[in-house]
């Protein structure tokens, strides 16, 4: 039987990066992932902020990025645009969209250089207790093995089962599901280079349509939305939009991405006896953005952290464990807490209330471009968001 | 559960499922129709109308 110290079971950016952090703890860790092709197919509109990559000490590297982000754009139902770009701000805070098969393919060898051994084509199956230890019946290529490991760390993504083995209550109750759908497209038509655009109203119920630019005339073009929000699916907004958005008239798809995107935030439990969760299994995601790259890695970081300090502990008990979600709840927590009341506020909105914000946001000065920026202005010109979210800012 | 040839293995089903009855493998779905109680959250959730229920 093969056996570890840590089996990190899932290699997206949060596993690779929790690999990467108990190896260099010290500890023996085993990455595994299903697929044959570490970062394909992405399931991701693949944008990250220059200081998310630098406060997980990753420098980005040209090879990985695809475009640099020098702006925002938002565009309310009637068409009313806001642009947050260099034009209308100082210092724009920067941002990337990356090329996901080659950014999760760097971490993971990041993982590997710091000693990870790493197995792809191999799928978790089950998990069972075995003293002190858990053990992983894995699969590949048609083989059935077992992994014996001191802890698991459930990187598994929004389709986790995982921790749901573990008897960890980690799943996603439909209307926090956001069904994500994008094409990535050429012959995109963009008004400004550089930005990405965010489209809000029926066109996305529960959720927002988006054109990331990877290209002169390349971009991510998708949506998500909530499924019980709408009686069409994902893929028929997605059809709507781009044959509606002046954008997309000439564009072409050469990639078709879905995905699921737990926006319900973080369960109230993500570690236990011999396990911690992280990334989108552990719905380390921002609510409001969707966005979990960085915030996932940011779990990994963690994850990997605690657990290359409890094998040195020899202590991998549930009560040691806790320190994970203590630490992670410190650090991403109160934003996820908050976004989660934005967003519940924002899909109050109707169409024509969007659009009247959107008006009143062209005569408001943004100092920079962030999520909480535009919240912060959204509270200054709509009394219903001040009475709603005001506390909050 | 009949998963039609378009069905992109994202998992969003799997995600879903009260119960974790769907195991998503590079390129199938293998679900546990015995222990299934029909909530047919998998099927809404699904991007792409891919699943059907027997």
């Amino acid at each position: 039987m093969i056996e570890t110290d840590v089996l990190v079971v899932g290699a997206g950016p949060a596993g690779s990066i929790a690999a990467k952090h108990a190896a260099r703890g010290g500890a023996k860790v085993i990455l595994i992932d299903k697929k044959s092709e570490i970062g394909a197919p992405k399931r991701c509109a693949e944008g990250v902020s220059d200081n998310g990559l630098e406060n997980l000490g990753i420098t980005p590297d040209p090879r990985y990025i695809a475009k640099k982000i020098d702006g925002v754009r938002l565009v309310s139902p009637n068409k009313t645009n806001v642009w947050l770009t260099s034009e209308e701000i100082d210092l724009p805070e920067a941002g990337y969209c990356l090329e996901r098969k080659v950014f999760d393919k760097f971490m993971a060898m990041d993982a590997a250089r710091e000693g990870a051994e790493i197995r792809i084509k191999t799928l978790a199956k089950g998990l069972r207790k075995d003293g002190d230890y858990v053990i992983v019946t894995c699969e590949s290529m048609g083989e059935e093995f077992d992994i014996k490991t001191k802890i698991v760390i459930a990187a598994d993504g929004p389709e986790s089962r995982v921790a749901r083995w573990a008897g960890l209550k980690t799943a996603t109750k439909p209307g926090n599901m956001e069904s994500g759908i994008q094409y990535e497209m050429c012959g995109v038509e963009f008004e400004r280079e550089g930005v990405i655009e965010f489209y809000f109203g029926s066109v996305a119920p529960g959720g927002y349509a988006w054109i990331f630019p990877k290209g002169d005339d390349i971009a991510n073009v998708g949506l998500a939305v909530i499924a019980q929000d709408t009686n069409k699916t994902a893929y028929e907004h997605l059809q709507e939009f781009v044959a509606n958005c002046p954008a997309t008239q000439n564009a072409q798809a050469v990639e078709l991405n879905v995905g699921g995107d737990p926006v319900g935030g973080m369960p109230r439990k993500i570690y236990g006896d011999n396990i911690v969760v992280c990334g989108d299994a552990a719905g380390q995601v921002n609510p409001l953005t969707g966005g979990g790259i960085i915030s996932g890695m940011n779990g990994g970081k963690v994850a990997g952290d605690v657990a290359a300090k409890a094998i040195i502990d020899n202590d991998w008990s549930e009560k040691y464990l806790e320190e994970y979600q203590i630490k992670i709840h410190e650090e991403i927590g109160a934003e996820i807490d908050k976004y989660l009341k934005v967003k519940e506020y924002a899909l109050s909105l109707s169409d024509e209330e969007l659009d009247s914000v959107a008006e009143a946001f062209q005569n408001i000065d943004f100092e920079k471009i962030s999520t909480t920026e535009i919240v912060k202005n959204l509270v200054k010109v709509s009394p219903k968001a001040l009475l709603k979210l005001g506390k909050l800012i | 559960m009949i998963v039609k040839d378009w069905c992109s293995f994202c998992g969003e089903c799997a995600g879903v499922c009260p119960r974790n009855l769907i195991e998503v493998k590079e390129y199938s779905l293998i679900f546990s129709d015995t222990d299934c109680k029909e909530c047919d959250f998998c099927i809404n959730a699904c991007p792409l109308n891919a699943l059907e229920r027997d």
